[in-house]
């Protein structure tokens, strides 16, 4: 049944166009239970396979000192037992129905994935079902999964440079609001959680009326409409958690952050500047800039430096991101390249647009990536799920994404180079460096 | 970039979907006490394609996929680091190709690629390399313009040659930063000695700084020919216009000579003692490593069981490995074990990390929870179990056009066919428990495990002292072992 993602590719072949969009939001089926939580549903039976994807809306936005990464470390637990399924039985009745899961949790959200024969879909309602209600918080199960958490840690910042980095350029780019620690939180608060805490967190952030549940592949919208009723209508929703009030105040000067890692064989540089929440009318503007900062090797930074011999490598990241966050800029050194050079390079390309602006075939260039990069997503019944529920999160409804290929239509050169003057400025600028000695005075 | 997982792949060294090439005679396995429980994870078969071989016998395979406008192509060589004379030789030739082709320069390629949103890369391993696209269906003509010149005709432009390779030698230098990026490669090394197998694809920062363009060239005429290659396209397009394009595209070109492989079968390690190879990173605030021993080749007959006991020691979240190390003891992020296949050898692996400070704890677990598959064996639920994982999670392995494409290159490449999609399922379900202590014993290796551990020498060069004789060296040494 191709029907569902027929329509959306209709629509989006709307997108380098710019015609008017055909409407078929109708073809994404959703139902609210009486409870809250909403669900979405896209048939498709290109394969014998389906997903159940559950977002919730907890990260390490929703943390305070003290319980730092707790989002994260409660994502874990999750699957370390309830009241009809106990410790290890979560993976291992999912397993045994042909099915497997994974989670994974950001600053702002905390999403489940259970992938499975479609035939089994009744044994993944009553799985998610019976830790949303009944989660049993197991002390022993606590303490083998901290060493699990502290093991992630440690094996990200061994591993990983952007890691090393990003948690310091986070913490002096933020100091009030709660994006400044990283989703897995500080070593001490990793070893100080009490069952306490983790109960407080599950009775408030996993209520139904919390979540929103995408659900695609081989199964029939009836069906998963019965079984939701069955098995997730039935739990209570909670009181709506608390707002996060804190704004974070306008960085009025260059912050900077540095790290020795001994390993390290050339510098990494990261520039991270302060822009808007993805509901912001810039987002679209900053999305396709940061697609012409770093996509394909006739993107600006590859040419500017990589083919330049400056850089080995450079990316540019914007998360989507509920509150205000970071626009991300990252390079690694070449040989004899040191951190100063480096740095001063990144920042001349980066100012450029803000300078020269960009051409209209660099911008009809990324339209097309944006695209080509939509179908690629969209060719998987988990790309759909992801898609659908992160434009339900991060946009406030998924009919968004319905109205995404006019938004990056209207965009013009002159939006492009405004968003670089407004929000890629030395005094709303954070850089860290990473490299194996700081040198002395 | 900024999400932390419940569970993510711990090691390069997985599984390939593709090396479940196998069919099982179960007729006559003895029947079980336990009653087996299968469990229906729907059916799974090949999609249609059309297979046609040119006068100048290129390979050409076509596979219509309308669930999106856009087209997957490539065209894959049986040449690979297995081919190499100087080390790397083989993945610079194929990174070259995109250096400018057909009086097109790098950038002219880059530019026309990147508007239409298309991708085109190039990759290599030991016994292949690929070139391969996507794009927008309507974008066609010009993308496989493109291809067939950077296929058939690439300039190898010496500036553009000599930047990639200082790229690629820093790049081998900050790989090593990362143990879990380099580990596969010192492991290797250690199996297979002076076996083609044991070549690192990405050669290595004196090798790479030998190779000149003669020699790509020299590789590029040898194995890139019509007769050594296949060309698998997958997608939303009409297959009569597409094969009087590919003809146009790729018809005239002619063989020039025969493409000369190696005999990959002679020569294979005989492992006679315990071996640890291990790699100093002063700076590491924790061990990675590897254990394990020579494993099956890709077309054994007794692949598919074997991924089926693969899991339970080492597949999946509750294989295990995992539940050992990390659900129970707490000692590491995750833990897996693999049989990675090549055409005449194959390696067996256990793989996970753990601080320096539970070093010694972590393998000793890791080799006790291995030696189950002798003192315990494997019980039916369990089987059962896996049985049921491994047909549940195979359809979404060939979803994309990308992977589809893949599947038929590895086809090719591997000389299977459509059988071991059609018949998986089936040899998943004839699996027995009586047949499990015959692939335990016959293939999973006992005795003389080799070891690399990746990790500070200063505080685990004593314990590693406990698993076999120890070669050391600096992970800044130049190369992947002694």
């Amino acid at each position: 049944m191709k029907r569902n993602i027929s329509a959306l590719l209709v629509l989006l072949s709307c997108w380098v166009s710019s015609t008017a969009l055909a409407t078929t939001v109708e073809d994404i089926n959703t139902f609210t239970l009486d409870n809250g939580m909403k669900i979405m549903v896209l048939e498709d039976s290109s394969i014998p396979n389906a997903n159940m994807y559950l977002f919730w809306k907890v990260g390490s936005r929703n943390e305070v000192p003290g319980i730092t990464g707790i989002s994260h470390f409660f994502e874990h637990m999750m699957f370390n037992g309830s009241k009809k399924y106990g410790p290890k039985m979560f993976d291992r009745t999912m397993e045994a129905a042909g099915g497997a899961n994974n989670a994974y949790t950001t600053e702002d959200i905390t999403v489940y994935t259970d992938w499975f024969p479609a035939n089994a879909i009744e044994t993944m309602f009553d799985l998610e079902a019976d830790r949303i209600a009944n989660l049993d918080i197991n002390p022993e199960m606590v303490e083998s999964e901290r060493g699990v958490v502290q093991s992630e840690r440690t094996t990200g910042l061994e591993n990983s440079n952007w890691r090393t980095i990003q948690e310091e350029v986070k913490s002096a780019a933020f100091r009030a609001h709660p994006y400044s620690w990283s989703v897995i939180g500080h070593e001490s608060d990793i070893a100080a959680w009490s069952l306490e805490d983790l109960q407080q967190y599950h009775k408030t952030y996993y209520a139904p009326n919390n979540a929103v549940v995408v659900i695609a592949g081989d199964v029939k919208v009836a069906e998963v409409k019965r079984l939701a009723k069955q098995y997730f209508g039935v739990i209570p929703a909670q009181t709506p958690p608390q707002a996060v009030r804190t704004v974070e105040p306008l960085q009025k000067g260059e912050r900077r952050v540095f790290v020795e890692k001994a390993s390290v064989t050339t510098p990494n540089i990261m520039l991270a500047y302060h822009v808007p929440s993805t509901k912001h009318a810039d987002y679209y503007a900053l999305d396709l800039l940061n697609t012409i900062f770093s996509e394909g090797n006739s993107s600006r930074l590859y040419q500017g430096l990589v083919d330049k011999q400056v850089a080995s490598n450079v990316v540019s990241y914007l998360p989507m991101s509920f509150d205000p966050n970071l626009f991300y800029f990252f390079g690694v050194a070449n040989s004899g390249v040191d951190a100063v050079q480096l740095e001063a390079t990144m920042i001349a390309e980066i100012n450029r647009i803000a300078t020269d602006g960009v051409t209209q075939q660099e911008l009809e260039k990324v339209k097309n990536i944006k695209l080509m990069n939509f179908y690629r997503t969209m060719q998987t019944i988990n790309g759909r799920a992801n898609t659908l529920g992160r434009y339900e999160l991060y946009f406030g409804s998924y009919e968004k994404l319905f109205s995404a290929p006019d938004a990056y239509n209207k965009v013009t050169v002159e939006d492009i180079q405004r968003v670089a003057q407004t929000y890629l400025r030395k005094a709303n600028r954070t850089v860290g460096v990473l490299a194996a000695t700081e040198g002395a005075d | 970039m900024i999400s932390f997982t419940k569970f993510k792949k711990t090691s390069g060294l997985t599984v390939s979907a593709i090396a479940l090439a196998c069919s099982v005679a179960m007729t006559g396995c003895a029947s079980t006490a336990e009653t087996t429980k299968t469990v229906d994870t729907g059916s799974f078969s090949m999609p249609q394609y059309e297979s046609v071989t040119l006068d100048n016998g290129l390979q050409v395979n076509f596979m219509v996929q309308k669930e999106v406008p856009i087209i997957n192509v490539n065209a894959v060589v049986r040449a690979g680091a297995v081919n190499d004379t100087t080390s790397g030789v083989s993945y610079m030739t194929i990174k070259s190709l995109l250096l400018g082709a057909g009086g097109k320069s790098k950038a002219d390629i880059e530019q026309t690629v990147d508007f239409l949103g298309a991708s085109l890369s190039t990759g290599s391993g030991r016994e292949s390399m690929t070139v391969k696209a996507d794009f927008m269906s309507k974008d066609l003509d010009t993308m496989l313009d493109i291809m067939q010149q950077v296929i058939v005709s690439p300039d190898f432009d010496s500036t553009e040659f000599e930047k990639l390779r200082q790229r690629e030698i820093v790049g081998l230098s900050q790989a090593k930063e990362s143990p879990r990026a380099v580990i596969g490669r010192y492991y290797n090394k250690l199996m297979f000695g002076e076996h083609p197998y044991a070549n690192p694809v990405s050669g290595n920062s004196t090798s790479l700084a030998e190779i000149n363009i003669a020699q790509l060239r020299a590789f590029h005429q040898s194995y890139f020919q019509p007769k050594n290659m296949a060309i698998n396209v997958v997608g939303d397009f009409d297959v009569q216009d597409m094969k009087t394009k590919l003809s146009a595209a790729f018809g005239q070109w002619e063989n020039t000579e025969i493409a000369v492989q190696p005999d990959l079968s002679s020569g294979l390690p005989k492992l006679t003692n315990s071996k640890v190879l291990l790699v100093d990173k002063p700076d590491a605030i924790e061990t990675t490593f590897i254990i394990g021993g020579l494993g099956i080749k890709r077309d054994n007959p007794d692949y598919v069981g074997l991924t089926v006991l693969n899991t339970i020691l080492g597949g999946r979240f509750t294989s295990w490995l995992n539940d050992e190390l990390r659900v129970n003891a707490g000692l590491t992020y995750g833990a897996r074990s693999a049989f990675s296949t090549y055409s005449d050898a194959g390696v067996f692996s256990i793989s996970t990390f753990t601080k320096s400070s539970t070093t010694k704890e972590a393998i000793d677990l890791a080799l006790k929870t291995y030696a189950r598959l002798w003192e315990q064996g494997v019980d039916q639920q369990t089987l059962d179990s896996a049985k049921a994982y491994v047909k549940g999670q195979y359809p979404p392995k060939f979803e994309t056009g990308s992977q589809l494409g893949e599947l038929l290159a590895d086809m090719y490449i591997y000389n299977f066919d459509d059988s071991f999609i059609n018949e998986f399922q089936t040899d998943v379900d004839g699996l027995t428990l009586a047949e499990t202590q015959r692939l335990i014993s016959t293939y999973f290796p006992k005795d003389n495990l080799q070891y690399v551990l990746i990790g500070n020498a200063a505080k685990i060069a004593d314990i590693a002292k406990k698993y076999g004789e120890v070669t050391t060296v600096n992970i800044t040494d130049v190369g992947f072992g002694q």
